[in-house]
């Protein structure tokens, strides 16, 4: 939404990357209190509740971008409303702030083209992990994450930590989410969301990240191994099969077969984790019997 | 403490919205066409269109304009600069002229007709807001989300007709 905006009042280049990530801040930490009290009133049940949020929140940007925008919120430019006069147009052009971040400082190597500012903006992200993990709230956040009853009993305020953690991803996210739209140069008004997120979450999996731990080494790794498998893909089907398509349905395939087979592994450990406790605290129960 | 902490939210809350300022001040937009076209009554005079004149903008020639041409360039902020190489008349040398011209914020695009600009005439004479023109377009709309014929069997799934009978 900060990007049509930006689009709107014609702010171009950086500055228009700038204002669009301090536009969404509001939005995004808004959204993040709401998912986060949602998520901590339906504790054990996160990844249900995650998916079925997703449609609430999908229908509800749907109704503001369709209907609001253009007839109550105020939108200037035709040529980014539908022609009925309201609504915004399936695609949204960034071609004014189409790579900028990528071009600014870039060096151009034996025609590869290295984009110098966003590997510095990667390394301070990086840099403010690692600074963050230390930091008290940081600390709180793994606690929260390894065990809730454990930090619960530690005087860890899990539901405070579990929000404001949401609240920093959800934030991170739409930063995230413009320095790839700026790079593609087009805004899918209806899917750049859904496109995004399944992205990112197929790239931390498949980098050996699991759905209690995620580290900076996941991240890359996982960035690495998706766009190999994006660039290999379709060459490996013509050469085994003779059709693009093939190594696409594979990549597909794999990609997302990672995350579901993630899932499952998760739950798996977690049931037998579970179990092992029950049978230990039996077996101490048992002994305690008999020995009085 | 208590007091601390809301003096740092507010500062916080007060540097956002003054980078956001800034932002929407250097980085707004502007489209400018320029005008190679002779001005054939402004106060009972005329002025003549060049020869050919260059426009470079920063260090990137981005028109080349006859008689009665129009050349266009974007640019970011408001004070915008351009150097322009002038033929006045065949034959002529051409010389060079750095300019500057402070474009109103309120504007996307912006016409500028350069032998009023160079002529020295006041603003309403060279300056002129571009405003596309806006298709209407029928009543049929590109399909929204969820809607239309997104797997291509609108009007045939094989059942029209007499069914191969």
């Amino acid at each position: 939404m900060a990007l049509i905006f930006v689009t709107d009042w014609q702010i171009w280049g950086i500055p228009g990357v700038v204002l669009a990530m301090i536009l969404s801040v509001p939005l995004s930490a808004l959204l993040g209190l709401m998912c986060g009290k949602l998520m901590n009133m339906a504790k054990g049940r996160e990844m249900i509740l995650g998916y079925m949020m997703n449609y609430f929140v999908t229908g509800l940007y749907q109704l503001l971008v369709l209907y609001f925008m253009g007839s109550i919120i105020p939108i200037k430019h035709a040529s980014i409303r539908l022609p009925r006069g309201y609504g915004i147009r399936t695609t949204v052009n960034l071609a004014n702030m189409r790579q900028c971040l990528d071009n600014e400082f870039a060096i151009l190597y034996k025609g590869v083209k290295i984009p110098v500012l966003n590997f510095i903006i990667i390394a301070l992200l990086c840099l403010f992990v690692v600074w963050f993990r230390r930091t008290k709230l940081g600390q709180d956040m793994r606690a929260v994450g390894q065990d809730m009853e454990v930090a619960q009993a530690a005087g860890i305020n899990v539901d405070r930590t579990r929000i404001i953690s949401i609240i920093i991803s959800t934030v991170f996210a739409g930063f995230g989410q413009i320095i790839y739209l700026q790079n593609i140069g087009n805004f899918p008004t209806y899917t750049a969301h859904s496109q995004i997120g399944m992205f990112c979450i197929a790239a931390l999996l498949v980098g050996g990240a699991s759905v209690e731990r995620a580290s900076i080494g996941n991240v890359f790794l996982g960035v690495i191994l998706f766009h190999t498998m994006f660039i290999v893909a379709p060459r490996a089907g013509v050469a085994i099969t003779g059709d693009a398509m093939i190594g696409e349905y594979f990549r597909v395939f794999v990609s997302y077969g990672v995350i579901t087979l993630a899932l499952i592994m998760y739950e798996i450990k977690k049931r037998r984790a579970r179990s092992q406790g029950g049978e230990l605290l039996a077996r101490a129960q048992r002994e305690g019997g008999v020995q009085s | 403490m208590r007091g601390k902490t809301l003096l740092i939210r507010i500062a916080a809350l007060a540097v956002c919205a003054a980078l956001a300022a800034a932002m929407m001040v250097i980085g707004r937009g502007h489209t400018l066409y320029f005008d190679n076209k002779t001005i054939e009554d402004y106060q009972g005079q005329e002025y003549k269109a060049f020869e050919r004149v260059v426009v470079t903008v920063k260090g990137e020639e981005v028109a080349k304009l006859g008689k009665r041409e129009r050349g266009m360039a974007t640019w970011i902020g408001q004070s915008f600069k351009m150097t322009l190489e002038i033929t006045e008349k065949k034959g002529d040398e051409p010389r060079t002229e750095e300019v500057s011209i402070q474009l109103p914020y309120g504007v996307d695009g912006i016409v500028i007709n350069l032998p009023a600009y160079l002529a020295g005439l006041p603003e309403e004479a060279w300056f002129s807001e571009f405003v596309p023109m806006v298709e209407e377009e029928p009543a049929e709309e590109e399909p929204l989300p969820g809607e239309g014929d997104e797997f291509g069997l609108e009007g045939d799934l094989g059942m029209e007709g007499d069914l191969g009978v």
